[in-house]
């Protein structure tokens, strides 16, 4: 691949990115009487069925001395429910050439199902089931704990693994995006089934719960058949639980890694504003400006130009509790002093004047334009209007989207980048051997 | 990916569209030799522009491994109409997106852009074919990038580092035992005069293919293609690859320590590809071993064992000349490689003496042709898969695919299990972990 990590990165900027070309409401919308929030978009030209299933459970929901918990219980759903063991799960959905997974992420656990549209019916049996009445049986609580722990020792291979979680510790002190969604070896070691079935019973509720139906299916049949699944769940008294938003980050701080790697990882780091924020739709102007894609000033200057790294970009991470703001580099050792001086004077440069009028009007156009096809299947779909809904955005984010980012100016780039990229309030991480 | 560039088309395999009423392709051969292949797709305002060439690692001669990717990096160097990284600029500022891949068999170029700009598109990939301008000190710069790509995907990865060596002991012959990436040391050498000679021999209109899939009238891009590369003059038949890989004599093995936190096991075996009639089932087979958690590696390394975090196996259908059948495995903290090799060679020696139950066939066939439908939701993937089948004899082939596929009975996987690996040919890689 040219630009693998360009291309791995959009899906993770697609809140930031989207905006469709066509005003058409992207999804029917409604609430159920329980609460579930459920939408439905009809695609009825090939015979399949994307399901997006999110409720509010994220890692960010874990007990402070719990880290992993909400991803243990995610990654569990699917390992037994009050019908069907776990292998029993996993040979019906795959009979009909389908899946279902589960796992979770910062702010939810979600359930992804795929399948032939004549398997519809099979698939929400299945997702309801794991959903509202997973078993956790003892031995799958065991065997996910040890797994859990094998792929947390596995991604200290992984440069990349390593300075995110090293980075997110120095961008959100004390909040729990600070910690890794999948836990630490500690506080995983710690976690039991009765936390997890304790876990399972007080966060997962109607009123916390998106379900997206997306591909060869009406309006109508997805609200009987999730209806005729999920109706009966009842909603608890209690208001839902609230979580605090992440505060302010402390003085930058630095992190060496050592690693006996040919290249080194360097991570830039810090909190920046989620799509609430007037200034949000400039800082994403910006970053596309500075690290964006192939025309951005990063990858002319460090890759193009100078021939120090094949993989060098930034990128907003909002997400519902918080947001970051990131820019990273892989380098051969030798040359770290140089990329790290690049990046800075890169960051610099956006604070100290305007993007050109190419640069910017590239940007938009890039960022309005390619939304189209952002959303050229089902699954994707279902993951867009499912997140929209999670975070709060409404249903129009992806009109207002565009329009907001078509109306950002040079001067407003600037200003974000003023508020934003400024090198010295950056944490850093390098993860490999320093020259 | 665990191999990325080593086995880079096997997780492609698992889908595509079938072959549908509605479904007329249009394809021609060019009078320069030129292949067009159109399929209108018209769900959504895109289309997917993909250039093939018939040239990857395979076409390589010892001592200058990696030129076949190298050039793909330099294909978004310029023209002289359309200068260094213009080609990118262009598709961005257009709301595109662009990216590229090399294998050992081809080398792909596509751009996914609104159907109104799909002129623009013809233009710039008609330019590159003919006018690349491969400046030298372009070339020096991108050497370091090139470099760089090889220390994330190889050099730092510990599976990737595996498979590049355990694919240099399988092959002594033919060109599939160099890495499609490169050796460092020929990527280092390669001379600019080499890259040009390559890209005159190979990059001709003859030696490739233009597959478009999307909103468009497929009789009038046609005719706009056929006025933008039609007056591109034919080259000289690019050499055939002629090295045919001899039997092996014996049992091959490579132990490599490496920074890593866990042990992985490869275990390969010549096989022949789609040609032969032992395809159809060997593919069956594959998603047998590692279709999924029902499938039998994971079902019994990973989950009942627990042995393995992960296991699988993968063959490589499409491939032009016979490759190599995988399994692989990556231990469980604990769990020593010797165990691992003994327990993926007893599921591999089952395999020759017991037949699958009726169950495992139909769940794997029924996965085979769901992926086929899944595939169809994707105009990127339906245009990909048209191409890979036409590069291994006509697009044709797709609808004849399915049909081998749902003719395999339980006897054929005892058959090819019992030709294909033998215990005594058997190709293993191991890596320790060093501490």
């Amino acid at each position: 691949m040219t630009r693998s990590l360009t291309t791995r990165f959009a899906s993770l900027m697609l809140l930031g990115l989207a905006s469709p070309a066509a005003a058409a409401p992207i999804a029917h919308r409604e609430v159920l009487p329980n609460g579930i929030v459920l939408l439905v978009a009809e695609r009825p030209a090939v015979p399949i069925v994307a399901v997006r299933a999110l409720v509010q459970a994220g890692a960010v929901h874990d007990p402070p001395d719990r880290a992993g918990l909400a991803n243990l219980t995610g990654v569990l759903l699917t390992r037994g429910t009050t019908k069907r063991t776990g292998p029993e799960l996993d040979s019906a959905i795959e009979f009909v050439g389908g899946s279902l997974e589960a796992g979770a992420g910062r702010d939810s656990i979600g359930a992804s199902l795929r399948v032939l549209k004549p398997d519809l019916g099979l698939g929400l049996d299945l997702l309801s089931e794991v959903i509202l009445s997973p078993t956790f049986p003892p031995d799958e609580v065991t065997r996910k704990i040890d797994e859990i722990q094998a792929s947390i020792k596995r991604s200290e291979e992984d440069p990349g693994a390593v300075a995110a979680r090293a980075l997110a510790r120095l961008v959100f002190p004390g909040h729990p995006y600070g910690l890794p969604v999948e836990g630490t070896r500690e506080s995983v070691a710690r976690l039991t089934r009765d936390d997890v079935v304790k876990f399972h019973r007080e966060r997962f509720r109607p009123d916390a719960t998106v379900v997206a139906v997306v591909g060869a299916v009406t309006v109508d049949e997805a609200r009987r058949e999730v209806l005729g699944r999920f109706g009966s769940w009842a909603r608890p008294a209690s208001p839902l639980p609230g979580v605090p938003t992440a505060s302010a980050g402390r003085e930058p701080r630095e992190e060496v890694i050592p690693r006996d790697l040919t290249q080194a990882t360097i991570m830039f780091g810090r909190q920046a504003i989620r799509q609430t924020d007037p200034d949000y739709f400039a800082l994403v102007v910006a970053s596309y400006v500075l690290g964006g894609g192939s025309a951005s000033r990063l990858y002319t200057r460090v890759r193009e130009e100078g021939g120090l790294a094949y993989s060098v970009y930034s990128y907003v991470s909002p997400s519902k509790y918080g947001s970051a703001f990131f820019v990273s580099a892989q380098t051969r050792i030798a040359e770290v002093p140089k990329v790290r001086t690049l990046l800075n004077a890169e960051l610099a440069r956006m604070t100290r004047e305007p993007p050109s009028d190419a640069e910017l009007s590239l940007a938009k156009a890039y960022l309005v334009g390619s939304f189209p096809l952002r959303l050229d299947t089902s699954a994707k779909v279902a993951d867009f209007v499912s997140a929209i809904e999670e975070l709060g955005l409404g249903l129009d984010y992806a009109d207002r989207y565009k329009e907001r980012v078509a109306r950002v100016t040079a001067r407003e780039v600037q200003r974000a980048a003023q508020r934003f990229f400024i090198p010295e309030t950056f944490n850093r991480v390098v993860v490999g051997r320093t020259p | 990916m665990r191999r990325a560039l080593v086995v880079f088309l096997v997780p492609l395999l698992l889908g595509a569209p079938p072959a549908r009423a509605a479904d007329t392709v249009v394809a021609e051969t060019l009078d320069n030799g030129l292949r067009v292949i159109l399929l209108e797709d018209h769900r959504s305002p895109i289309v997917s522009f993909q250039v093939w060439y018939r040239v990857g690692s395979r076409n390589e001669r010892r001592g200058a491994t990696g030129i076949a990717h190298f050039l793909e990096h330099m294909m978004f160097k310029g023209t002289p109409t359309h200068g260094r990284g213009q080609f990118a600029r262009i598709v961005e500022q257009n709301g595109g997106q662009d990216n590229a891949f090399t294998s050992q068999d081809v080398t792909s170029y596509f751009v996914n852009i609104a159907a109104d700009k799909l002129d623009l598109v013809i233009e710039l990939e008609a330019d590159r074919m003919h006018n690349l301008l491969l400046d030298p000190k372009e070339i020096e710069s991108e050497r370091q990038v090139v470099i760089e790509e090889r220390r994330t995907r190889t050099e730092d990865d510990p599976g990737g580092f595996l498979g590049e060596e355990v694919a240099s002991i399988a092959f002594k012959a033919h060109p599939y035992g160099s890495p499609i990436i490169g050796w460092q040391e020929d990527i280092t050498r390669i001379t600019p005069e080499e890259i040009r000679a390559f890209y005159r021999t190979y990059y001709v209109p003859n030696n490739a293919m233009v597959v478009a899939v999307g909103d468009f009238r497929a009789g009038e891009v046609l005719e706009r293609i056929k006025r933008r590369f039609g007056g591109i003059p034919r080259g000289a038949a690019p050499p055939p690859v002629l090295t045919v890989e001899p039997p092996p004599n014996g049992e091959r093995r490579v132990v490599v320590r490496k920074q890593a936190e866990l042990p992985i096991v490869y275990l390969a075996y010549h096989v022949p590809n789609q040609r032969s009639n032992d395809a159809a089932p060997l593919e069956v087979l594959s998603t047998i071993l590692s279709g999924g958690r029902a499938s039998r590696l994971y079902r019994y390394l990973v989950y009942e064992r627990r042995l393995a975090l992960e296991a699988g196996g993968d063959y490589s259908y499409f491939s032009i000349d016979p490759n190599l059948f995988w399994f692989w495995a990556t231990a469980m903290p604990g769990q020593t490689p010797e165990t691992l090799e003994k327990e993926l060679l007893a599921q591999v020696e089952r395999l020759k003496t017991e037949p699958v139950t009726d169950e495992e066939l139909r769940r794997a066939k029924n996965q085979i042709e769901a992926a086929f439908v899944f595939q169809e939701d994707s105009i990127h993937r339906r245009a990909s898969l048209l191409a890979r089948f036409e590069v291994i004899g006509g697009y044709a082939q797709k609808d004849q695919f399915l049909a081998k596929i749902r003719a395999v009975t339980a006897a054929d996987l005892v058959r090819v299990a019992g030709s294909w690996f033998p215990e005594d040919k058997k190709n293993v890689g191991i890596l320790l972990p060093k501490p």
